[in-house]
C-alpha cells in the first residue's frame, strides 16, 4: 500500500507491429498497462498514474499522473504506431511529469516498456540511472519484443545504475503462447517490492490460470482484502492451536462447550469488524486478542471433535438433560420402604452425594424449607449414609409437615 | 559533562541551547542522495551525543519504522550512525521538517573525517519536496562555508530576521572538502521553539449558488439584497 506516483512510458515504435506476442506487440503491451493501472489504482486509492509514449513524433505525455483510471484507459485509445523509440528521452520527461506531481508525498516511480533496440550507449543510460537514483525515483523495465544482446546488457546496467534497496527490477518476457500481461502478474512490478502481493495480484492470477477462483473462505481477496487477512490469520493460529485445545477439553463440562459455542458467532463477527477498521499495526494487536478470545473458541472446536466423553460428562449431561425422571426415581424410593438394588443404591447414593442436586430436589417437594436447619442436618449427615438412615430422613420430612 | 570546549564551561551549559532537536519532526525527515535509506534520522539527536556515532536511541526508532514499513535491513542500521551520500556523490540534500514554528539562531554540523565532511551549506524555509536541480536553481536563503569540525563546538549563525517563522528547513550540501562522499554525522539547532503550526485549511466549503438569505443587509431588512 505505497503511496507512489508512476509513470508508464510505452514504446509505440515500427517494432510494436510486430505479431510474435499474441495478437500484436502493441496490443500486449496495452493490456499491460491496463492491467498494471487497475492495479496500482486500487494498492492505494490516493496513487497516481500517467502515461507517455517514447516514440511517434518525439515524446509525448499523454496524460499526467491522475489518479482517474477511466482518463487513462481512455487515452490508450487511438494512438498511433510509428517512429523510433527515444528511451533516454522517454525517462527524462517521465521524470519531469514527476517532479511536479501534485502531492509531493507519493513515491516516484516510472515504468518502461522496452520493445525496440536502444540505440543510446551504456554510459548515458548509466548516467541517467545514476541522477534518478540520486532522486529516489524507482524505475520497472519490461524487457519485450526485439531481443538483442546489447540491448539486455544496457537495460540491465541501466537497472543497476537506478537501483536503490531492490526498490527497481527489470522483467525479460520473451514471445510465447502466455500473454505478456500473464507474464507480468506475478513479477515484483505487480507485485510491489515483495509487500506479500497485493489482492488484485493473486484474484488476476487465479482468473488467468483459468480454474476456479480459489478464494479461501469464499471471501474475495479483491473486494475486502483486511477481512481475507483476518480469516487467513486465525486460521492459521487455530491449527497450531488444535493440539494444546484437545488436552484441556477432557476436563472441561458441557456448559462451557455451549457457552463457547454462543460466544464463538459473536467473536467472529467482532474479529472481523477489528479487521475492516484496522491497519498492519491493529492486526498485530488484534492477533494478539485473537491468542487469548481464540482460546475459548479452540476448546469449542476441540470438544465437538472429542466424541469418547468422560464419565464426568455423562454424569452431566444426565443431570442437565432427565432431573425430572431422577426426581421420580427419588420420590419412588421415598415411597418403597423394601430393599433396593445395589445398582439403584448406587445411583442413588451418588445423586444424594451431589449436594446442589439435592437441596433442589428438596426444594421442589411441598412444605419442604431447605433453610431450615433441620433439613441441613439432614443433608449433611445423608452424604455417606446407607438406606436405613435415608428412611428416617424421609420419614422427618413428613413429620415436619405435620408440624 | 565534557563538552571538549577549549574554554571553561563552569559558567554556563554549553548543552542549553540546543534543545531545538526535540521540536524535529522525526518520523517525516528525509534526505536525497543518502547511502542508507533512513539514516539521515541518526544525525539529530540530543547535543551531549552528538560525537556518539553508534545511536542507540535511534537505532530502536529505525528498527521501529522499518519493522511498520516491513523491510529487512536492520542489520544495516546497528551499524549505521551517521549519514552518508552515495559513492562517488557528495551531494546531500536534507528536508527537516519540525512539529511547530521555530526560530533558529544557529546551527552546528559535524562532518566525517578524511575529507567527507561538507564543506558548503546552503538552506531553504518552508519549502517542500526540493530535489537537487531546485537546489541548484534556486537562491537559498542563506549560505555558509563550512570548515571541519569533528568536535561539534562550531556553530553558524543565522539572519535571524530571516529564520523567524521556520516549519521546515532544507540543508543542501553540494559539495565534500575532497571526499569520494559526504559525511554528517550530527546537525543541530539553536532558537526557540513558538506554539505556532502551521495547518492546512482543512475544511473548505464552496457554494455553487449564492444564497439570498446569506446576503440580507440590515438596512434592507426582509427584502432581497441589491447587487450593484
Amino acid at each position: 500500500m505505497v503511496l507512489e506516483a508512476t509513470m508508464i512510458c510505452i514504446d509505440n515504435s515500427e517494432w510494436m507491429r510486430n505479431g510474435d506476442y499474441a495478437p500484436f506487440r502493441f496490443q500486449a503491451q496495452a493490456d499491460a498497462v491496463n492491467l498494471i493501472c487497475g492495479a496500482k489504482t486500487q494498492s492505494n486509492p490516493e496513487n497516481t498514474v500517467g502515461i507517455l509514449t517514447m516514440a511517434g513524433k518525439g515524446v509525448r505525455v499523454l496524460v499526467t499522473p491522475t489518479s482517474d483510471l477511466g482518463k487513462i484507459l481512455a487515452c490508450m485509445h487511438g494512438l498511433e504506431i510509428g517512429g523510433e523509440m527515444n528511451l533516454a528521452a522517454g525517462i527524462q520527461v517521465a521524470q519531469l511529469a514527476l517532479k511536479h506531481r501534485q502531492n509531493k508525498k507519493q513515491q516516484q516511480r516510472i515504468i518502461v516498456f522496452a520493445g525496440s533496440t536502444v540505440k543510446h550507449d551504456k554510459k548515458l543510460l548509466e548516467m541517467i540511472g545514476r541522477k534518478l537514483k540520486k532522486n529516489s525515483v524507482a524505475l520497472d523495465i519490461v524487457n519485450f519484443g526485439e531481443e538483442d544482446e546489447a540491448k539486455t546488457e544496457k537495460l540491465e546496467a541501466l537497472l543497476a545504475a537506478v537501483n536503490n534497496n531492490d526498490t527497481s527490477h527489470i522483467v525479460h518476457v520473451p514471445a510465447g503462447p502466455s500473454a505478456l500481461s500473464d507474464v507480468l502478474i506475478s513479477t515484483p512490478i505487480f507485485t510491489g517490492d515483495g509487500e506479500g502481493g497485493s489482492g488484485f495480484a493473486a484474484a488476476a492470477a487465479a482468473a488467468a490460470a483459468g480454474g476456479v477462483s480459489g478464494f479461501d473462505f469464499g471471501v474475495d481477496p479483491n473486494l475486502d482484502p483486511e477481512l481475507a487477512l483476518a480469516l487467513r490469520v486465525s486460521m492459521e493460529e487455530e491449527r497450531a492451536r488444535q493440539e494444546a485445545a484437545a488436552k484441556k477439553a477432557s476436563g472441561d463440562a458441557a456448559k462451557q462447550e455451549k457457552g463457547g459455542e454462543g460466544q464463538s458467532s459473536s467473536q467472529d463477527a467482532t474479529m472481523t469488524d477489528r479487521a475492516s477498521v484496522g491497519t498492519s499495526e491493529a492486526e498485530n494487536k488484534s492477533s494478539d486478542f485473537m491468542d487469548d478470545e481464540n482460546a475459548l473458541l479452540q476448546q469449542a472446536l476441540a470438544m465437538s471433535m472429542d466424541e469418547p466423553a468422560s464419565s464426568d460428562d455423562i454424569r452431566d449431561t444426565d443431570m442437565s438433560e432427565a432431573t425430572d425422571p431422577e426426581l421420580a426415581l427419588a420420590l419412588q424410593m421415598s415411597v418403597q420402604e423394601g430393599g433396593k438394588d445395589s445398582g439403584s443404591e448406587k445411583d442413588m447414593s451418588k445423586l444424594l452425594a451431589d449436594q446442589s442436586f439435592v437441596s433442589s430436589i428438596l426444594a421442589s417437594l411441598p412444605g419442604v424449607d431447605p433453610n431450615d436447619p433441620s433439613v441441613k442436618d439432614l443433608l449433611a449427615s445423608m452424604q455417606n449414609q446407607s438406606e436405613p438412615d435415608q428412611k428416617k430422613n424421609e420419614d422427618k420430612p413428613p413429620k415436619e409437615e405435620e408440624k | 559533562m565534557a563538552c571538549l570546549h577549549d574554554h571553561s564551561c563552569e559558567d554556563h551549559d554549553c548543552s542549553s541551547g540546543w534543545t531545538l532537536y526535540e521540536h524535529i519532526d522525526l518520523p517525516k525527515v528525509s534526505a536525497l542522495n543518502e547511502a542508507v535509506p533512513g539514516s539521515v534520522k541518526s544525525v539529530f539527536k540530543a547535543w551531549e551525543q552528538r560525537l556518539n556515532s553508534s545511536g542507540l536511541k535511534f537505532k530502536r526508532l529505525l528498527i521501529e519504522i522499518q519493522f511498520r514499513n516491513k523491510k529487512a535491513h536492520w542489520s544495516y542500521f546497528l551499524l549505521q550512525g551517521h549519514l552518508e551520500s552515495n559513492e562517488g556523490d557528495p551531494e546531500l540534500l536534507v528536508y527537516i521538517p519540525f512539529t511547530s514554528d521555530v526560530k533558529i539562531k544557529s546551527i552546528s554540523v559535524v562532518g566525517g573525517v578524511d575529507g567527507t565532511s561538507p564543506s558548503k551549506m546552503r538552506a531553504f524555509i518552508n519549502k517542500e519536496g526540493i530535489d537537487f536541480s531546485d537546489a541548484q536553481g534556486m537562491q537559498a536563503v542563506q549560505e555558509w562555508d563550512l570548515v571541519e569540525n569533528f568536535q561539534g563546538t562550531l556553530e553558524y549563525q543565522t539572519r535571524y530576521s530571516k529564520f523567524q517563522n521556520v516549519a521546515s528547513i532544507t540543508l543542501h550540501f553540494p559539495n565534500s572538502f575532497g571526499g569520494d562522499t559526504t559525511k554528517i554525522e550530527y546537525i543541530g539547532f539553536k532558537g526557540e521553539a513558538t506554539k505556532l503550526k502551521r495547518d492546512v485549511v482543512a475544511t473548505i466549503v464552496y457554494e455553487l449558488r449564492p444564497n439570498p438569505s446569506d446576503h440580507k443587509t440590515k438596512a434592507e431588512g426582509g427584502g432581497l439584497s441589491h447587487v450593484e
